[in-house]
């Protein structure tokens, strides 16, 4: 019995291990190695005591100074798309948790199945419509692009979300006389709260690291950081391996920080998600 | 009365569907009045049928796109799936540090698809890569996924189940929580051992958590695009390229949009094929949940 239970125990262990090797080794080798002298970069065999430097950070901020303007680009259009795509699936949500009808529920179904459209179908007539308007290369483009991907998930959350809130609240308040956008901002708000953070959560997360849309409407304005990072990658004088791990943790830091401290909303989010919608 | 209402609340719901409607609905639909076209820059389309879909169809490059991607995704889905509920069967058995265990696990959610992409590159660069070195001190045979198609797809599937493994795993592993424990009582107590009980009671309950990880995950793993535009763009000599990048091809490199609108509407139909399983799932389970 006793042995049994160390065996098991044991088999944990080592599963526990491997997950962690799993999920962790791709990104501490990033970090880590923006910190290696270049040599020990691709030293054999992988040197793994080295002399902590900044020099790539530095040649980063020298050489590489687009970045930094993609960094504050994927600032800007982040922090737009994300109140954008609040907003929207907030006011819709309370609508769909407090009315019912047929054209109503029809049209949350319509939701669901925009979903099933694939991004890369609509960037072909879109990228002339956008050449026409003038709004290629600009932020906007992609905040409306991101905030759209993310509105029919954002509403549906919502809805389930506010569904959660006793109507009893929202009627004592119309017998005070509130009105429905009183309502909304007094008492729907403060008490979806974890709702709204965890559409929040999405599309930060995909605003942030998002590259297909950035890749096809943006050229030298408003490109993101995952943009400049790709173009590293490719560049023509071969790949800096030093100067594309310092950009790379300079990316990743905040949003794995994000993704860090609210992991109860992603999770609670991502459940609602798949189970609703 | 009734008009009155619904014109009180359209101000609330007219951004999502504005949104919606002129972002992607009409969109979709101009590509597929596109797709019955022949269309190029400076020339005004003519209309040609199912010309497009029939000369897509026949493109041995699609048909090696479609199969590179239809391969992908049996792979890369089902592995999540195996790995995902092993790991939330794992995770409810009790761990200690549960909470911190959680959250490394969901840590690749977080990662850009580029930056997966520079991290998997330089782990498995075919001559200093860490994992490369690793392996052939290990005598095992390593990827030569610059040259070799099968084993870049090999890699591409691997970075792609890296990243997705967190959807999946969250998603058994909530479904996992919410089965009462007083069913592993009764079926102790009957005297089930830990293999039956799996069989008996864990895995029927988690059947509704299981096809909607899958459906979700078949139609978003379809579309793959940044993980093999960045790894491989498709290449040696397009062998390992999948529908999006084909599509992209055909758009941007070869400015054939009535073939790349057919390809387009191509993947929509796959798309809506894959969610009507989900759509009856759905019904079904809504119809279970009433009794």
């Amino acid at each position: 019995m006793r042995i049994d239970r160390l065996l098991i125990g044991l088999g944990k262990g080592l599963a526990v291990a491997v997950l962690l090797a799993w999920s962790l080794v791709p990104i501490a080798f990033v970090v880590i190695s923006s910190f290696k002298p270049g040599r020990d970069i691709f030293a054999v065999p992988p040197r793994h005591a080295f002399s902590p430097t900044l020099d790539h950070y530095a040649a980063l901020w020298t050489r590489w100074g687009v970045f930094f303007d993609g960094l504050w680009n994927s600032l800007l259009i982040t922090a737009g798309a994300t109140a954008l795509a609040v907003i929207a699936s907030t006011c819709a949500g309370y609508v769909y948790s407090r009315n019912a009808g047929r054209l109503l529920n029809g049209s949350v179904l319509f939701l669901i199945v925009v979903r099933l459209i694939p991004p890369i179908v609509i960037t072909l007539p879109l990228f002339p419509i956008v050449n026409l308007l003038g709004l290629n290369d600009t932020h906007l483009v992609l905040m409306v692009l991101y905030a759209t991907f993310f509105v029919s998930l954002g509403t549906v959350l919502m809805r389930t979300f506010i569904d959660q809130i006793p109507r009893e609240l929202d009627e004592a308040a119309q017998i005070d006389g509130a009105g429905r956008l009183t309502i909304l901002r007094r008492i729907i708000v403060p008490l979806a709260a974890p709702g709204i953070l965890a559409v929040a959560v999405f599309v930060v997360v995909f605003a942030w690291n998002e590259f297909l849309f950035a890749f096809i409407f943006t050229g030298t304005n408003a490109k993101t950081a995952p943009l400049v990072i790709s173009e590293m990658i490719g560049s023509i004088d071969g790949v800096d391996w030093g100067i594309l791990f310092a950009a790379s943790t300079v990316q990743l830091a905040p949003v794995l920080l994000f993704v860090v401290f609210m992991n109860r909303f992603l999770v609670a989010g991502l459940t609602a998600g798949a189970t609703k919608g | 009365m009734r008009t009155r209402k619904l014109t009180d609340l359209l101000p609330f719901i007219a951004p999502v569907h504005i949104l919606i409607l002129s972002v992607i609905v009409l969109p979709a639909l101009y590509v597929a009045w596109l797709s019955l076209m022949q269309s190029t820059f400076g020339q005004a389309p003519s209309f040609v049928g199912f010309a497009n879909f029939r000369r897509v169809l026949a493109d041995p490059a699609f048909r090696s796109a479609l199969w590179n991607t239809v391969v992908l995704v049996m792979v890369a889905v089902h592995l999540e799936l195996v790995v995902g509920l092993l790991l939330a069967l794992l995770f409810a058995s009790g761990l200690p540090f549960r909470r911190v265990l959680l959250v490394c696990t969901l840590a690749p959610y977080a990662v850009s698809e580029v930056i997966a992409v520079v991290s998997w590159r330089y782990l498995f660069d075919p001559d200093a890569g860490p994992v490369t070195q690793l392996l052939l001190s290990l005598g095992l045979p390593v990827l030569d996924w610059s040259f070799e198609p099968m084993h870049a797809m090999i890699l591409i599937a691997l970075l792609t189940i890296w990243l997705h493994l967190p959807f999946t795993f969250i998603i058994l592993y909530a479904a996992r929580l919410a089965i009462p424990a007083d069913l592993y009582e009764a079926a102790r107590i009957d005297g089930a051992r830990p293999w039956q009980a799996f069989r008996r009671v864990t895995l029927p309950l988690l059947g509704p958590a299981i096809v909607v990880a899958l459906l979700f995950r078949y139609i978003f793993a379809f579309r793959i695009f940044s993980e093999v535009w960045l790894l491989t763009g498709g290449g040696p000599a397009r062998t390992t390229e999948v529908v999006a990048v084909y599509l992209y091809r055909e758009a941007f490199t070869y400015n054939a949009f009535g073939t790349a609108s057919a390809t387009a509407w191509i993947m929509v139909l796959a798309s809506l094929l894959l969610a009507l399983g989900y759509v009856a799932l759905l019904r079904k389970q809504v119809t279970g949940n009433a009794h």
